[in-house]
């Protein structure tokens, strides 16, 4: 039971990722800082729309692999965002009831709308932490007192590790030392599923650049190579690090997929 | 999207009353997706064999619908098949009466939009300072409240008021409940409602309610931050239709507000939205109520 409530103000003056992408996908929980900001990245960047609903559904399929396929029981969901349709609990329990799903995030009112609305079944669990992924350490620490690391754990990164770091500086060596971490915490047999954004489109970059000066917690988009790195020393689940709509898509094949900028991929730990 | 102030909704007749709700949503959104076609009221008047006022009150919610006007309509705006079969189903609400009807006078004017509306919600938010939240009251504290109001002499209305009550609950056990997400202050725990066996088993109830997964109970602690003293009780239902808009619902002792416009709507989403992160996290509810039970 954690009982320190800090104290903690709702920032409606400056847009908040998990708000903007609340708006995106047609949600009803982002306020007008937050759709201005949404609006004006869709002018440079028209696609986004596109992008967050293939974003959504690239999560469906990779987490009922990892439950149906794969046989993963227990998730380790990290940056969460504000509830939406088929939230990562309601596919994989809806492939094995029993599964757990541990939701972190550091948002407290994403938080708080995790702790009410994504609640499990009776066979399986949902439980949250308040963590940021810049200290991989203690997110563990208090991850490895809800999931059996000596167990499979599924690791999710959906479009969160483009918020972490700054690969101008360092070429990403923060995010991949945090990869490290979290890699070397992997049970053998255990998962780690990513995706996120990647520089290939000067319209997105331009959109970055202007929402990054908006005073928002920056979003800074690395090269495919960079992101495929993430996965260094595990084992790709075919078809590898692919465009996400490209990932095991499951509708039509003759539909032609859209050019996205989301790279993601499923790999295991030998 | 329109909906009743209090004088509106002194022009529907209480027979009325039960589909009100779905009929103003169902009407707004009709307007909302005529719009969107460019199809003039005049146009849409012919394609139903009405006149342009016909289209008004329907899109006010002040008419019932026929099924086939609705068709009709929907053909002419060109509606997506899935937004067509929501809603025609909801034309055939809107023509039901309400399961309160019978209740009779116990249902005021004012409050059987909500009730049409809590029925409908996909999500019941809600914040509560002086009673527990009627979906969560035990008969007896219902009673108890009930008779407050009444100048601690129970009305002939009384009972039929705390059967509606519990009648309102059994939402929470369809087989696929709204989720019910509460914050109370500790204020509401700490009175004492009725004799202490009637606190006593209120606060039982609730810690078995918060057992349940679609139902979230947060506790706004008397050494909590400052936004609980701030706003007065505050009920914000949310619809799984993506097009319908959140209603915002303030009950006061005589009558209710509905607020519809955007502003107002944002405004007390963000008192909820504080309420909820200054609030002590669901997980520590259990243990408050029963410290508080221990302590009657």
């Amino acid at each position: 039971m954690d009982s320190d409530v800090p104290s903690v103000k709702i920032d409606t003056t400056v847009p908040v990722s998990a708000r903007i992408w609340n708006y995106w996908l047609g949600g009803k929980d982002y306020y007008p800082v937050d759709k201005e900001a949404g609006d004006q990245f869709a002018q440079l960047y028209p696609g986004i729309f596109d992008e967050a609903r293939a974003s959504r559904y690239f999560i469906a399929r990779v987490v009922r692999y990892l439950a149906e396929e794969a046989g993963i029981r227990q998730f380790l969901d990290i940056g969460t965002g504000l509830p939406s349709h088929d939230n990562t609990h309601e596919i994989a329990q809806r492939v094995a009831p029993d599964s757990k799903i541990v939701y972190v995030d550091n948002d407290p009112l994403v938080l708080a709308h995790a702790r009410a609305l994504l609640t499990s079944n009776a066979a399986g669990s949902t439980d949250y932490v308040d963590a940021d992924l810049n200290d991989p350490q203690a997110l563990l620490r208090i991850a490895r007192g809800k999931l059996d690391f000596s167990r499979p754990v599924a690791i999710l990164l959906m479009g969160i590790l483009a918020h972490i770091g700054n690969p101008e500086v360092d070429d990403d060596r923060a995010v991949q030392s945090i990869m490290a971490t979290l890699k070397a915490a992997l049970p053998s047999g255990g998962y780690l599923a990513i995706y996120d954004s990647s520089d290939v489109d000067p319209g997105l970059n331009d959109a970055l650049h202007k929402y990054n000066e908006s005073g928002a917690d920056p979003y800074r988009v690395r090269r495919p190579d960079q992101i495929a790195r993430y996965f260094d020393g595990l084992e790709l689940v075919e078809p590898g690090v692919v465009p996400i709509q490209q990932w095991r898509p499951d509708h039509d094949p003759f539909d032609p997929p859209k050019n996205l900028t989301n790279l993601g991929g499923v790999a295991r730990k030998p | 999207m329109d909906l009743p102030e209090t004088r509106d909704s002194q022009t529907l007749s209480y027979e009325q009353a039960g589909p009100t709700a779905v009929r103003m949503l169902l009407g707004a959104r009709l307007r909302k997706l005529r719009e969107a076609a460019e199809v003039s009221r005049e146009d849409a008047a012919q394609a139903i064999r009405g006149s342009e006022s016909k289209i008004s009150r329907l899109e006010l919610g002040r008419l019932g619908f026929k099924p086939r006007d609705v068709s009709d309509l929907l053909d002419l705006y060109r509606v997506s098949e899935d937004e067509r079969a929501t809603l025609l189903t909801m034309a055939g609400h809107a023509n039901t009466p309400g399961w309160w009807q019978p209740y009779g006078d116990a249902v005021p004017a004012w409050f059987s939009p909500y009730l049409g509306l809590e029925q409908a919600a996909e999500t019941i938010r809600t914040y509560e300072v002086q009673f527990v939240p009627g979906l969560l009251q035990t008969p007896g504290y219902a009673r108890a409240v009930l008779a407050i109001g009444a100048d601690d002499n129970p009305g002939p209305d009384t009972e039929q008021q705390v059967d509606l009550r519990i009648r309102r609950q059994q939402l929470l056990y369809r087989p696929s409940p709204p989720r019910l997400w509460a914050v109370i202050d500790e204020a509401v725990l700490r009175r004492l409602i009725g004799d202490p066996s009637v606190a006593r088993a209120q606060l039982a109830h609730l810690i078995e309610m918060a057992q349940l997964s679609h139902i979230s109970i947060q506790v706004a602690p008397f050494s909590g931050g400052s936004r609980a003293a701030a706003d007065g009780p505050v009920t914000l239902l949310r619809f799984p239709e993506a097009e319908l808009p959140d209603v915002i619902y303030l009950e006061q002792h005589t009558t209710a507000v509905y607020l519809s416009k955007p502003a107002e709507r944002l405004y007390y989403r963000n008192v909820l939205n504080r309420l909820v992160t200054e609030a002590l996290p669901s997980a520590d509810t259990e243990a408050i109520l029963r410290q508080i039970l221990r302590e009657i």
